[in-house]
């Protein structure tokens, strides 16, 4: 039985927060699923508000400090992640973004990733397919099929809407545990001097 | 070792007064800055090379050799000279000029620029600044060795029988130091051609240097010139500093909180962390000072920051009184003692060619004696 890192990254901000609410069902579901598939998992949750300074710090100075050097490490090492943003004025947060912002290009290329989010109302669900896809589309990461939205009614319980919203979280977790099972453990993220050209080809134009 | 001054020549409001010098007020400053370098007892002064305000010295050829006229010990260098945008042909008539008229106290940093819009004000592209820096570096070697070259590549008409006036000083080209904050690839042109290996070192956290260095000496060694501790390394610093460290911070953060590069970001204490910034006592900048070396290794020049930011004039001064009296002198012995032998001191004029001689002699003895 192999150990797989799972990184959780959350952009909530409240407390309690519906999205690391979210977050944290989904990580659970995750843990299962794996172990069904024979695997362990440890799981480490970066909560983007703890970073909400040093994010900006980094678009200031170029790099990012310490505490977020962890943090981006935590989620470009990691064998897959679980991606959660509240929806702000029709996308994910700014702070979401921002942080994706900071990370290498490259740095997600063939990770896992299960997209989430949080709103008051199911009439922004589709900001998943519209702007979550789409951005980690562009990081060739490797999406799972299933994103899963939580509204305010999803965690009221009664109507089956819970219901609902526990079976999407069900199959996204599986989803993601097929994924991340059919594949080698992280390799840690590339080193950027491992490939540099020599100086003959430099010369020769060719890098 | 060499420890010295640079500059970047940026005309900025001094945040304390709201008061912005002009650009005649600045270039006086940063001669007076110059001068005062030689006399406080530094080895170095660097200027750098920008075509776009708040910045002056778009000229510093012109500059150095109003410096070199003035001084007589002082070693004139670049911070940096943008081997993408300038004619490789020009560098080598221009540098070579100021090396005659300085008596060889000249070296040059070469650097890429990271300003799009620079580049086509010269007919180049930013797509292409690595390619530019290996193709016009390989030309200006030539243009400083060869009597007499031809010479052809992608970016600049080809030269049939074309020499580089007036020939370098004592049949010796300036030393090359190449500067990058984040190209490996320039690293190995540093190492490739022996040449110096300068990183910035003030904008980003140690790791990042230390990783660089590492990388430049492995390559050093690899392509035959010494062993990986004989690389020849320097590094940018930026200090302010005053007698008790509480002095130095309070006069200091005004500054640090409106600076052009990092302003409006971190705090001082963060970024003091972070990087290599030290405000406080000099004796704050000497432990921190030698600190550099437990990651990058002995190494042979060292330049500090200390005119930015809409610093006065008279500050300035100051900073540099402290650096000449306290700081420069204890870190010379310190870091002297530390070195090993087989290590070499910084390359200056008298001694590339002392080495230039000697190796003469060792492979055409016939033609020396004769």
């Amino acid at each position: 039985m192999s150990t797989r890192t799972l990184a959780v990254v959350s952009a909530g901000l409240s407390v309690p927060s519906s999205t690391r609410l979210l977050a944290d069902r989904l990580t659970t579901a995750t843990v299962a699923a794996l172990r069904e598939r024979g695997e362990d998992a440890t799981v480490e949750v970066v909560e983007l508000r703890e970073h909400a300074r040093d994010v900006a710090d980094a678009f200031v100075t170029g790099f990012p400090d310490a505490a977020l050097r962890a943090a981006v490490e935590t989620v470009t090492g990691a064998d897959a992640v679980i991606a959660v943003t509240p929806v702000f004025t029709a996308s994910y947060s700014g702070l979401f973004k921002s942080f994706v912002d900071v990370l290498e290009e490259d740095a997600l290329t063939g990770t896992p990733v299960l997209l989430a989010a949080t709103a008051g109302t199911a009439r922004h669900s589709l900001v998943l397919e519209h702007a979550m896809r789409p951005l980690f589309a562009h990081l060739r990461a490797v999406t799972v099929p299933t994103a899963v939205f939580a509204a305010s009614e999803d965690w009221a319980g009664g109507d089956g809407t819970s219901a609902e919203l526990s079976r999407r979280i069900t199959r996204a977790a599986g989803e993601l545990a097929d994924v991340v099972t059919g594949r080698p453990a992280s390799a840690r993220p590339a080193d950027p001097f491992a490939d540099v050209p020599s100086f003959e080809q430099l010369l020769r134009g060719e890098a | 070792m060499q420890f010295g001054i640079f500059t970047v020549s940026d005309i900025t409001t001094d945040p304390t007064t709201g008061r912005t010098p002009s650009e005649a007020e600045r270039i006086q400053a940063v001669l007076t800055i110059a001068e005062k370098a030689e006399e406080v007892g530094l080895d170095v002064f660097a200027l750098g090379e920008h075509h776009n305000p708040p910045f002056f010295s778009s000229s510093p050829t012109t500059t150095l050799a109003y410096v070199a006229a003035r001084t007589s010990r002082l070693q004139l260098s670049t911070s940096t000279t943008l081997i993408t945008t300038n004619d490789p042909v020009k560098i080598a008539e221009d540098y070579a000029m100021l090396q005659h008229l300085a008596g060889g106290r000249v070296d040059l940093m070469l650097g890429r620029g990271n300003t799009g819009p620079v580049y086509p004000w010269f007919g180049q592209d930013i797509r292409n600044g690595i390619p530019l820096a290996v193709e016009n570096y390989a030309l200006l070697r030539r243009l400083w060795d060869e009597e007499v070259v031809d010479w052809s590549g992608r970016y600049r008409t080809p030269l049939q029988g074309f020499t580089s006036t007036p020939r370098p000083l004592d049949g010796v080209a300036p030393f090359v130091w190449h500067g990058s904050i984040r190209s490996p690839q320039i690293a190995e042109q540093a190492a490739y051609y022996g040449d110096g290996f300068f990183s910035n070192h003030i904008f980003w956290p140690k790791e990042h240097t230390q990783r660089m260095v590492e990388f430049y000496r492995s390559r050093f060694e690899h392509h035959g010139h010494g062993s990986a501790d004989q690389a020849i390394v320097g590094l940018g610093g930026q200090v302010f500093v005053r007698k008790n460290s509480q002095d130095a911070v309070e006069e200091f953060r005004p500054y640090f909180d409106e600076a052009p590069v990092y302003g409006h970001g971190p705090s001082l204490e963060d970024f003091s962390r972070e990087t290599p910034l030290t405000v406080g006592s000099p004796q704050q900048v000497i432990e921190r000072t030698l600190g550099f070396r437990d990651y990058v290794g002995d190494y042979q020049r060292q330049l500090f920051l200390v005119d930015h930011a809409g610093l006065p004039l008279k500050t300035v001064l100051e900073q540099l009184d402290v650096l000449g009296e306290e700081v420069v002198p204890v870190l010379r012995k310190e870091f002297a003692a530390l070195k090993p032998a087989h290590v070499p001191d910084a390359p200056t004029h008298a001694s590339r060619v002392a080495a230039r001689r000697q190796s003469q002699a060792q492979h055409t003895p016939e033609e020396v004696s004769a």
